[in-house]
């Protein structure tokens, strides 16, 4: 194994053995609790961002760590790691989503520490571990280690409600893993893999006699089951209610990676296995995008609680995710990827931000902060650059992201009336994010703030605040004004499975533009013409 | 040569990211940083002008690549580009020496110079950029550096609107224009600029009057167009060498800008219409500025109309011309809009100019520069405007009469309400106390006044240009030229500045608090301040349309979704759960009932009773 290989391990690893550490109740005092958390939550981001940089950028997988032994095989399953051109970005992602989150919970002060950050270390353990599978198991199974926490976090640490809430979203995510798991396994059975991994499903697949009514009916049930865990319209009330409850850790935590496994299932397995049922599902995916875009980004404008607020928004975001596949391209689902990279960094900085102000004004009612940016300038200027990463500002990395899908979706005809409704969410995401700008940061200093500011001194962001933060915000301007640094990658990997998908999609979409490199002045203007 | 290109764009980057992470608290070495960097930019910009390459230069990288997609980072340093990027490098540092001055109290400069910088960096990214992608990037984020600097008394509620308000309306007009940049992509197969002019020269047959509209809205929201215009006069809420440059010289005229690089992908019907909408909203901004109290929201009416006098050449096929005015209109409107800062200034923040008067004497060389301005922009003879506004009445004289009609009738408007501008402002008696104690500004402000002055009265003399800069200017000025009718427009043009001054001598030489305008015609007065009432109709879908559908729709989200379909599911469970309830009793008895049950369903299934 090679020490990269082992990295890839050790950022697994790490955070689980921290997890038992601290269930075990290991590093009783202040300062030694700190130290092994900034080990636990810091190893896996350092080894994500060192093993992004050793990434080789060739198609297929990097890194690999495999035991064929491990008692499942007789079932195709083996322990298989490694990391390719779409899962290097988002794995990078999660380690450093990872550390803002454990940071902030190190710094929460929540009671029972130890059980807190023991279930925490466990759902990073389970969120380095989904992005680094190549065995289909072990990618569900890492989802649950880190799906399972969240449940008993929001039920124990929670804000208001949070038994209700903590048991809507258990049922529903639990509903939508299990309909996915069915999915997952109907394909593997039906095809007759030797193994339930990706190479060998899409290898068994080119043989067998999978009929179209059954693939239309997997990816359909993938498609359910991803859809509720990624909030798909109109699956997508538990996401909003869920993270405004949840603790700020854990809202980063889920709303940053873990809602990107129903994508990541997709865009690695569903859509490349199963290309034609993804062409006849996609009209259907793309209108209930532009739910998510058009109504939940109404919802977000009435909302007047900034946590609710970025939580709509974060469901609003997903629905460009969607359009993105549903465009059954190079381009749309690449750009996908861009986005959930870009959008797992800027929805958790968001709810680390948000964590930040209510600190400060002791609530999140934007009506009763105002003025907030004279007393906290330094609050004020990552929360302006968040916000407008999520508006989707060129310089940060939502920008490509948005930017690819509708770029992908101007291809064919019929596509770009989703391409007008959904540029709508450009002003939408505008008006919401800079109405909360406004009401907490500027104008006067409103009467509940100035009274909470008579009881306790509201300073500005402390060192363990700002460490997370530009991290993470760091990470955004990277991807903003690099594109090429992930998008090449991502390029590499997919061009080969779904340009296989766009050759078919030629059959049933005949007004489809050539995405060759030397589209030539001649023949692009008569396919779009007719 | 692209070293220097690459070095002048990402200086000002590079100096607000040391702003922002070492001098946030030291206001004195930011600003004189910042100075220093427009300083730089300024001196590389020549550099890139004079430079020996006399002809378009392009380089280009690249940047973000998926699918068959490539976006390249590149450099389209052609004549219009050039002219431009002097535009924005001289007037730039001119303002931020300005600044110097006008900030030098203002607690939160760092803050200000930062924001100056970013700016500078997306403005010569707009000059610069060779493709409509890159010009799509830098477009949003001289949006966002106009937003941050509107913002900067961020305590008012008018500044906190303001902002807000002009980030959103230029998002509006970014939509079109996004959606257009994809469409363009996908019927030219290209979005670089030098390869769609060659595209469109050979198949002309592919431009659609829809696509070049859609790419148009991206100059209605930028330039402040109808029916974008509410921004612009808000954004005055800004500090007002911000307004200068941004919201006068550069920014706004980046709109004019963005249609000279995509002129060939237009019809004749999308050029009619921006010619129409040009014209109108010249007229329209002229009854505005008539009846504004406040100094500088009169040029930003100003500002809107001799906006659409740029749009109306550029719609009669002048771009050319549209591009020359852009130039003298850069050098007149900074002029006056700093020299409205140092009237601003020295009277203590009061910008209503019934509160000021008689400051000629006190404030002389702000006095003369703006009367300097004043005449320029009103077309008095042989000064920079007369040249470029005469250029533009001329050819619309020509091709289009009613057009004509609307622009000079602009014309006079606009003679008149400068003229009451200064009449008000620098002649007759102090009518407040700040008035009275007004002081004459230190050099730092003096002295780019002086200098755009000099350039507010030679800057129409095209022919003085050196090549580099106007060779674009070139071909349409001497097509000008050649029209009939010249004299004749001598007269008309000379005599609108005269009926323009002789009006506003009449009304508003001799003024006091109130406005004299109000007492004589107050049907008329009344309707010019309202506007037309477009801020109302825009407050109206707000508060009637946005935010009910907004709070309808998350009523409708708790009702339908959460409540019927994930509350019913739910209901449906905890029947069943119901149900099973009533198996468990407590009793042993029952419970081995059920286990024998259970096996026996067990077998029965395992014997194939159930068919198989």
């Amino acid at each position: 194994m090679t020490s990269d290989a082992l990295l890839l391990l050790g950022s697994i690893l790490v955070p689980a053995i921290g997890s038992v550490l601290f269930f075990a109740g290991f590093a009783k005092d202040e300062g030694s609790l700190k130290k092994l958390g900034y080990l636990v939550f810091g190893f896996p981001c350092l080894a994500a961002v060192i093993l992004f940089l050793r990434f080789d950028g060739s198609d297929g997988y990097n890194f690999e760590v495999l035991y064929e032994r491990m008692g499942l095989q007789e079932l195709g399953i083996t322990f298989h790691l490694g990391l390719n051109g779409v899962s290097s970005p988002l794995f990078a992602m999660a380690g450093i989503v990872g550390f803002g989150a454990g940071l902030a919970a190190l710094h929460s002060g929540a009671e029972r520490m130890h059980l807190y950050l023991a279930l925490l270390a466990l759902m990073q353990s389970g969120l380095m571990g989904l992005f680094a599978s190549v065995d289909i198991f072990f990618y569900y199974l890492f989802h649950e280690f880190a799906l399972i926490p969240t449940f008993i976090m929001i039920g124990l640490w929670g804000g208001r409600d949070r038994r209700s809430i903590a048991l809507e979203i258990t049922i529903y995510l639990t509903l939508g893993a299990l309909i996915s798991l069915g999915g997952l396994v109907a394909l593997n059975i039906l095809v007759d893999a030797p193994k339930f991994d990706f190479p060998s499903i899409s290898a068994a697949l080119d043989q067998s006699s999978l009929t179209d009514s059954a693939a239309f009916k997997i990816y359909g049930l993938l498609l359910l089951g991803f859809g509720i865990l990624v909030a798909l319209f109109p699956f997508h009330t538990w996401a909003a209610r869920g993270y405004d409850s949840a603790p700020t850790s854990v809202s980063m935590l889920h709303a940053g990676v873990l809602k990107k496994f129903g994508l990541y299932g997709i865009i690695q397995i569903a859509s490349p296995l199963l290309p034609d049922a993804a062409l006849s599902w996609s009209p259907w995916l793309m209108w209930l995008a532009l739910g998510n875009i058009l109504l939940v980004g109404m919802v977000a404008i009435a909302q007047t609680n900034f946590k609710s607020m970025i939580s709509y928004g974060s469901v609003m975001h997903m629905g460009y995710c969607f359009l993105g596949i549903g465009a059954c391209s190079v381009l749309g689902v690449g750009s996908t990827v861009m986005l959930m990279c870009a959008h797992g960094l800027s929805v958790s900085l968001m709810f680390l931000l948000a964590n930040f102000v209510r600190k400060r004004a002791n609530t999140l009612e934007m009506d009763e902060i105002g003025g907030l940016g004279e007393k906290t300038p330094l609050l004020a200027c990552f929360c302006i650059a968040a916000t407008l990463a999520t508006i989707g500002l060129p310089g940060f990395g939502n920008f490509w992201g948005e930017f690819g899908v509708f770029l992908s979706l101007g291809e064919s005809n019929e596509h770009q009336i989703f391409l007008v409704l959904a540029a709508l969410g450009i002003i939408l995401s505008a008006v919401f994010g800079l109405r909360a700008i406004a009401k907490i940061f500027f104008g006067q200093e409103s009467e509940e703030l100035g009274k909470h500011a008579k009881e306790s001194t509201i300073s500005d962001l402390s060192r363990a605040e700002i460490i997370p933060a530009s991290l993470i915000l760091a990470a955004l301007l990277f991807i903003g004004l690099w594109p090429a640094s992930i998008s090449d990658r991502i390029n590499n990997e997919i061009s080969d499975r779904y340009s296989h998908l766009q050759l078919k999609s030629t059959f049933s979409k005949p007004s489809c533009c050539p995405v060759d490199e030397d589209v030539s002045s001649t023949e692009t203007p008569s396919s779009t013409s007719d | 040569m692209i070293s220097i290109a690459l070095s002048m764009l990402f200086l000002p980057l590079l100096s607000a990211a040391v702003t922002l992470l070492f001098l946030r608290k030291n206001g004195n070495l930011a600003s004189l940083l910042s100075v220093s960097t427009a300083g730089g930019i300024l001196v590389l910009a020549l550099g890139l002008i004079f430079s020996d390459n006399p002809d378009a230069l392009a380089w280009d990288t690249t940047w973000f690549a998926m699918g068959g997609w490539e976006l390249r980072f590149g450099f389209l340093i052609d004549a219009p580009a050039k002219l431009l990027l002097f535009i924005v490098a001289f007037v730039g540092f001119l303002i931020h020496v300005f600044s110097l001055g006008y900030m030098a109290d203002d607690s939160a400069r760092s803050r200000y110079f930062g924001g100056l910088s970013i700016f500078m960096f997306s403005m010569l990214g707009i000059t610069l950029a060779d493709n409509l992608v890159m010009i799509f990037v830098f477009w949003e984020l001289v949006g966002f550096s106009s937003y941050l600097l509107i913002a900067h008394y961020f305590k008012t509620d008018e500044a906190a609107k303001a902002s807000r308000k002009a980030f959103i309306v230029n998002r509006v007009g970014d939509f079109g224009f996004l959606i257009g940049i994809v469409l363009t992509y996908w019927t030219y197969g290209t979005v670089n600029l030098s390869e769609l002019a060659d595209l469109a020269d050979f198949s002309p047959s592919l431009a659609t009057t829809g696509l070049c509209l859609a790419l148009a809205c991206g100059f209605i929201g930028k330039s402040a167009q109808f029916p974008l215009h509410v921004w612009l006069p808000d954004a005055m809420a800004g500090p007002t060498p911000v307004s200068a440059l941004i919201h006068a010289a550069t920014m706004v005229a980046a709109g004019v800008y963005l249609l000279l690089r995509i002129d060939f992908l237009f019809t004749e019907e999308a050029l009619g219409l921006i010619a129409f909408l040009g014209a109108a909203m010249g007229l329209y901004a002229g009854f505005c500025a008539l009846v504004q109290r406040d100094i500088k929201k009169i040029l930003a009416y100003s500002t809107l109309s001799q906006l659409g006098y740029m749009a109306a050449a550029f719609g009669l096929g002048a771009p050319g011309v549209a591009l020359f005015h852009l130039t003298t209109h850069a050098f007149f409107k900074a002029l006056m809009f700093l020299g409205s800062g140092s009237v601003i200034h020295a009277c203590h923040h009061e910008q209503d100019i019934f509160n000021y008067g008689g400051l000629r004497k006190r404030m002389p060389i702000t006095a003369l520069t703006f009367l300097i301005g004043v005449l320029a922009i009103s077309g008095v003879n042989f000064l920079s405007g007369y040249f470029s506004k005469d250029a533009i009445l001329l050819w619309a004289y020509n091709f289009n009469m009613p057009i004509f009609v609307i622009l000079y009738a602009g014309a006079i408007l606009t003679s008149i309400y400068m003229f009451r501008l200064y009449f008000i402002t620098f002649e007759g008696k102090a009518r407040s106390k700040y008035a009275e104690d007004a002081k004459e500004n230190s050099f730092l402000m003096t002295g780019p006044l002086i200098v755009l002055a000099v350039f507010s009265i030679f800057g129409g003399y095209h022919s003085l240009y050196p090549i580099q800069l106007g060779s674009y200017l070139g071909p349409d000025l001497s097509a000008v030229s050649l029209l009939p009718h010249h004299m004749w427009m001598i007269v008309l043009g000379t005599s609108a500045w005269i009926i323009g001054l002789l009006v506003a001598k009449a009304f508003f030489s001799k003024v006091l608090q109130d406005d004299p305008l109000a007492r004589r015609f107050p049907a008329f007065f009344e309707l010019c301040r309202s506007k037309l009432f477009f801020d109302e109709l825009y407050q109206l879908y707000l508060s009637k349309i946005q935010d009910p559908l907004a709070r309808f729709i998350e009523v409708m989200e708790l009702l339908f979704i959460s409540g019927l379909m994930v509350r019913g599911a739910a209901g449906v469970a905890a029947l069943f759960s119901m149900l099973a309830k009533l198996c468990y009793v407590g009793k042993i008895h029952a419970y081995a009932f059920w286990f024998i049950l259970g096996t026996l369903g067990f077998l029965f299934y395992a014997a194939g009773f159930f068919g198989n």
